[in-house]
């Protein structure tokens, strides 16, 4: 292979071959009676628990898996029949389903929970835990992780009250590794923990740098389809050293990529961005919708917040590493809050960084986190900067609230208006 | 002189309209769609046609547009109803900032910039309350024909109010209310006010502006003008073309592309 | 600057009926009047999204504590700012203040749900004044949160100060929880005469008591229940057969007074979480050197239980079966507003509990302005025959 054969695609190859692992093995563990820890993507305390070498499962991407596999439907039934209301998030209803059938899922079996860790920057999350207590008796661990206070007002380690809510945290993630103890039967290893933040430190350092990247011209990677690759790898392999290596060779790609002017695609007519969750029920349709007018996604906010806000890049400070530890939680996931209820001025500054024509705001039915505000934030998106944008609703699990015909005729809609506003410039130009 | 055409093919009705060079409507037509829609496209442009004493031939450039549009088997292209509805609306009151359409199973509402581009638009149709189909379902539970809805409404002078959402519903409101013994104008201005709230709640998603065009079939009810101007505190513009609109707008379309020097005979060149 | 005015005066020396009729009428028809009445005597508002607020804070700084907690009002402005499949709650509390009925100085949520939590951030975009974020623990058991909280409330005492123009000091506050003790020793009065004879008091008219709290002074609404309470346990009425019911369900958006005045007239609903926010501290704080911590301890340790908050300690199925029991109650009526992702979950919860222990239920949604009860007055009263017939 020539260098950019090897080079180019690697990152997609490659992550889809750790995702493949990273399930096989929850699999096996599965099917061994072994359980795993059940996290989320918001503060996810992977650097604490594979301090103490124990498997994760992710249910919030074991979940979209079912719809990207076109079977969530299966699930989401099978939950409203035992009980969960139409009107609640879809995630949480597949999961319930998986439970009820011992953890049977397309990609192999989900272990049961050993514990579950979970942050208040997703109220659902608080309820989805309980829902485990309660059918597996299993230590729930909620941290909170108290976010601004205000909009538009952040406060810098050093202020009083991020310093009050450093030392709640930290207080925290104490009790957390206590707990961690108790279920594994493990003392804390201290330098352990130093190992995993390394690799998380490298995981975010080099997601930032991808993400910044992007403002390239063609677009390295497509924000929507190639994003949530990298993403099931800074989620699920967090803290690992086969994480930092992967991440690590993703910028050597990107790298490569921009310096040789590759682009994810060669008809990059119009570059937009994504807020919102996306429509994982029709994945590479949706995508096509706008590809077939020429339009890549180059940014999207949900790298943002799915990632736990590690696209702060946020270096933990490994000689002091639990306040570290609290005080890099915080910042992180209070980030990815902002980028889900307050990004407005956010994405405001992400346009001309990387020549943004549009920008797609997808609220959905199941997530009422990222939804309910986009209406508001595109109004004041839209009278800040005059830029083109789109409100298209649907979800990411429930096929029955997602309509191909009524999303491409707004979507099409967009593009018209796009394009018009494009030649009128041009015209206006001459 | 070169003709352009634009065919609208709704959910209800299918409309065509053919415009000379000056954009001015020479032939228009109107059929229900049915259940052949390609069949319903073609009809249509027939008619349009036979009023104008026009072949085929002579209409360099068609647009296809609304739900059916890509079954306008004989049209040059296609481009969305949205765009389609601003464009008319503003060729016919050139001042329109923003659009109302409110046609038999969806309404929408357009902001246009003053050079008549989109700024923003957004559309019902996730269910029926506060489109046609309302009127529709208050037609059948009193029997009343659809057109005399508005007049009949007119005479109100105590509305009642329908607090179903539901156009499902609103057929059982009606009757109990009929049951309570309220007289059916009151009841049918109830039910527009009711459709007037829904709508002006869309409108105000995309800001509204002076001036206010009412297009799609139901700009035809008086009642519903009339409702929707009590509600928004604003005069709408109404046109006796306002079924015509989207075709209209379609037709626009295919005359720029006619004028860029973008037809089918020179395109394949 | 004190506010001697008085703001809701028109039960004053009145007889009972009287004074229940303009609880009600203030609470159905929307009436925020006492409110401007407050702010034209130069007084400052803090207006406090549902669930809880420590509203002793707000007293303190000399602000009129306003429970903001949905209306009846049509959300013309507000809805445009807000997607789909999203509870009314949200939609009527910014109507109230985009269309004037209802001016704030100042504003606090706390991310009680997911749909809720992003009430702050469009709030803010839309009003120039502080909309501050409270975030209560949901991990109520860990040795940092009573400190953690404390200092929560300190920098909301500080912003109320500041917007005031009365800081808040440890003098004050003791003074203000003294006041908001009685209150709530009151209401919890008011319940038990509910529990122990509810055909003394209907139960829209007890809501309506509880209610109006949530808008007026507290001084006032001590003198309000002083007056009231002697009247309710002299009503001279007759127990009738109607069903004991726990009414759970209604802890954020609030169903429509009809709605519970409809199952009223075939229940006696002894219990409830109605507006729970205000009736959250089940016991007085006690004085404290640090009045502050004395709030934050309470919340966290002496408090009631709804599906927004997570406790360890209090698993909510739990915490009803406890309220059914101690209510002496022979049925549930469990609710959810419509679109309540909190509220719909813990239905679950709830119908596996009341199922396991044979304690039947009505199980229903609700919307805050929905005026359309006739099947569902129809499906209580098949419910309430079964039972007593049946």
């Amino acid at each position: 292979m020539t260098p950019s054969e090897s080079i180019v695609g690697r990152g997609n190859r490659d992550g889809a071959a750790l995702f493949r692992d990273w399930f096989d093995d929850l699999s096996a563990a599965a099917e061994r009676g072994e359980r795993a820890a059940y996290v989320f993507v918001m503060g996810s305390f992977n650097e604490i628990l594979k301090a103490f070498d124990m498997r994760v499962s992710f249910p919030e991407i074991s979940s979209l898996q079912l719809a990207v596999r076109r079977v969530a439907h299966e699930y989401l039934s099978e939950a409203e029949d035992y009980g969960y209301s139409p009107d609640i998030c879809g995630y949480v209803k597949a999961d319930v389903a998986v439970q009820l059938r011992r953890g049977k899922h397309p990609m192999g079996r989900i272990p049961k929970p050993s514990m579950a860790v979970y942050t208040n920057a997703c109220n659902t999350y608080v309820k989805w835990a309980e829902i485990w207590e309660r059918m597996h008796h299993v230590p729930i661990v909620t941290l909170d992780v108290p976010g601004h206070r205000r909009l538009g007002l952040h406060t810098k380690p050093g202020d009083p009250t991020f310093e009050n809510d450093r030392r709640y945290v930290e207080t925290q993630i104490r009790e957390l590794i206590a707990t961690c103890e108790q279920v594994t039967g493990t003392k804390f290893d201290i330098d352990k923990l130093r190992e995993t933040m390394r690799h998380a430190n490298t995981m975010s350092r080099c997601w930032a740098r991808i993400l910044e990247l992007n403002a390239a011209s063609p677009a390295l990677f497509n924000a929507l389809t190639d994003g949530t690759i990298y993403l099931g790898v800074a989620n699920g392999l967090r803290g690992t050293p086969e994480g930092a290596r992967y991440f690590e060779d993703l910028v050597e790609e990107m790298e490569y990529k921009a310096a040789h002017g590759i682009g994810t695609t060669g008809d990059e007519h119009h570059r937009l961005a994504f807020v919102g969750v996306p429509c994982y029920p029709i994945f590479r349709r949706f995508n096509e919708l706008f590809s077939d007018w020429g339009g890549t996604f180059v940014h999207s906010t949900y790298l943002w917040f799915a990632s736990g806000g590690a696209n702060c890049g946020h270096q933990y400070d490994l000689a002091d590493p639990i306040p570290s530890l609290a005080e890099g939680v915080l910042l992180s996931v209070r980030d990815a809050m902002d980028s889900m209820f307050d990004q407005t001025t956010m994405v405001k500054n992400s346009i001309e960084r990387f020549g943004i024509d549009g920008v797609v705001f997808h609220p959905i039915k199941s997530c009422r986190t990222v939804s309910t505000g986009l209406a508001d934030s595109r109004r004041a998106l839209m009278a800040e900067t005059g830029i083109s944008s789109l409100f298209i609703e649907s979800d990411m699990m429930d096929r029955r609230v997602v309509s191909e015909a009524q999303l491409k005729n707004r979507i099409d809609a967009f593009f018209e208006g796009l394009n018009s506003k494009k030649q009128q410039a041009a015209a206006g130009a001459m | 002189m070169a003709y352009a055409g634009g065919v609208d093919v709704g959910s209800t009705q299918t409309k065509a309209v053919i415009i000379d060079e000056a954009g001015a409507i020479v032939g228009r037509s109107l059929v229900d769609t049915g259940a052949n829609v390609v069949q319903a496209a073609q009809n249509a442009f027939d008619e349009a046609l036979r009023a104008k004493n026009l072949s085929e031939q002579e209409v360099e450039y068609v647009i296809g547009t609304g739900y059916g549009r890509y079954r306008v088997t004989f049209g040059n292209d296609q481009v969305t109803e949205i765009s389609c509805h601003a464009r008319g609306a503003v060729h016919l009151f050139p001042n329109t900032r923003t659009v109302v359409d409110m046609g038999g199973q969806d309404t929408k509402a357009i902001s246009v910039s003053p050079t008549g581009e989109i700024v923003d638009f957004c559309m019902n149709d996730k269910c029926a309350a506060g489109t046609g189909r309302f009127l529709g379902a208050a037609s059948a539970a009193l029997d009343i024909p659809i057109d005399d809805l508005g007049d009949t409404a007119l005479k109100s002078s105590h509305p009642v109010k329908i607090s179903t959402t539901c156009t499902v519903f609103a057929e059982s409101e009606v009757l109990s209310w009929l049951g309570k013994g309220k007289k059916i104008e009151d009841i049918l201005w109830g039910v527009h006010k009711s459709i007037a709230t829904r709508s002006f709640g869309l409108m105000r998603r995309v800001g509204v502006e002076d001036e206010v065009t009412f297009t799609g079939g139901v700009s035809r009810n008086p009642a519903m003008v009339e409702a929707l101007q009590q509600r928004g505190g604003v005069k709408l513009n109404v046109s006796d073309d306002c079924q015509y609109i989207g075709a209209l707008g379609a037709a626009l379309f295919a005359l720029d592309r006619i004028q860029a020097g973008r037809t089918p005979a020179k395109e394949a060149s | 600057m004190t506010i001697t005015t008085r703001v809701f005066d028109a039960w004053r020396g009145r007889p009972l009926s009287e004074l229940l009729y303009e609880c009600r009428d203030a609470i159905e028809e929307g009436d925020f009047s006492m409110v401007e009445r407050w702010r034209d005597a130069g007084g400052t508002v803090l207006g406090h999204f549902q669930v809880y607020f420590p509203v002793e804070i707000a007293h303190a700084a000399g602000m009129l504590p306003l429970k903001v907690c949905g209306a009846p009002v049509e959300p013309n402005d507000a809805d445009s700012r807000f997607g789909s499949y999203l509870c009314s709650i949200l939609k009527t509390s910014l109507e109230l203040s985009l269309s004037g009925r209802v001016t704030l100085d100042m504003f606090v949520s706390h991310p009680i749900c997911d749909a809720a939590r992003n009430l702050a951030a469009i709030w803010g975009r839309n009003h120039d004044y502080p909309c501050e974020i409270l975030y209560l623990p949901q991990n109520a058991t860990s040795s940092g949160s009573a400190r953690y909280l404390a200092d929560e409330y300190g920098r909301l005492a500080d912003v109320a100060g500041e917007v005031s123009g009365r800081p808040v000091t440890p003098e004050a506050l003791r003074a203000s929880t003294a006041l908001f003790n009685r209150s709530r020793a009151l209401v919890r009065e008011l319940y038990a005469v509910k529990r122990d004879a509810p055909w003394k008091i209907a139960a829209e008219d007890a809501y309506a008591l509880v209610a109006i709290g949530g808008r007026i002074p507290v001084e006032e609404h001590i003198d309000l229940l002083e007056a009231a309470l002697p009247m309710i346990r002299a009503v001279d009425a007759k127990p009738e057969d109607r069903i004991r019911v726990v009414f759970e369900g209604a802890f954020c958006e609030q169903p429509p007074l009809d709605l519970i005045r409809m199952v009223g007239r075939s229940c006696y609903v002894v219990d409830d979480d109605f507006l729970i926010g205000l009736r959250w501290l089940l016991e007085d704080v006690p004085a404290s050197d640090e009045p502050l911590f004395a709030l934050a301890h309470a919340y966290l340790e002496t408090s009631s239980h709804s599906p927004v908050q997570h406790d360890d300690r209090k698993p909510k199925e739990a915490m009803l079966m406890k309220r059914v029991e101690a209510a002496k109650a022979g049925a549930v009526v469990l609710t959810a507003a419509k679109m309540c992702e909190p509220g719909l979950e813990e239905q679950v919860a709830y119908v596996l509990e009341l199922d396991g222990r044979k304690v039947p239920y009505f199980l229903s949604e609700f919307e805050e302005n929905m005026t359309n009860f006739g099947s569902l007055e129809l499906q209580v009263e098949t419910f309430v025959e079964n039972l007593l017939f049946g």
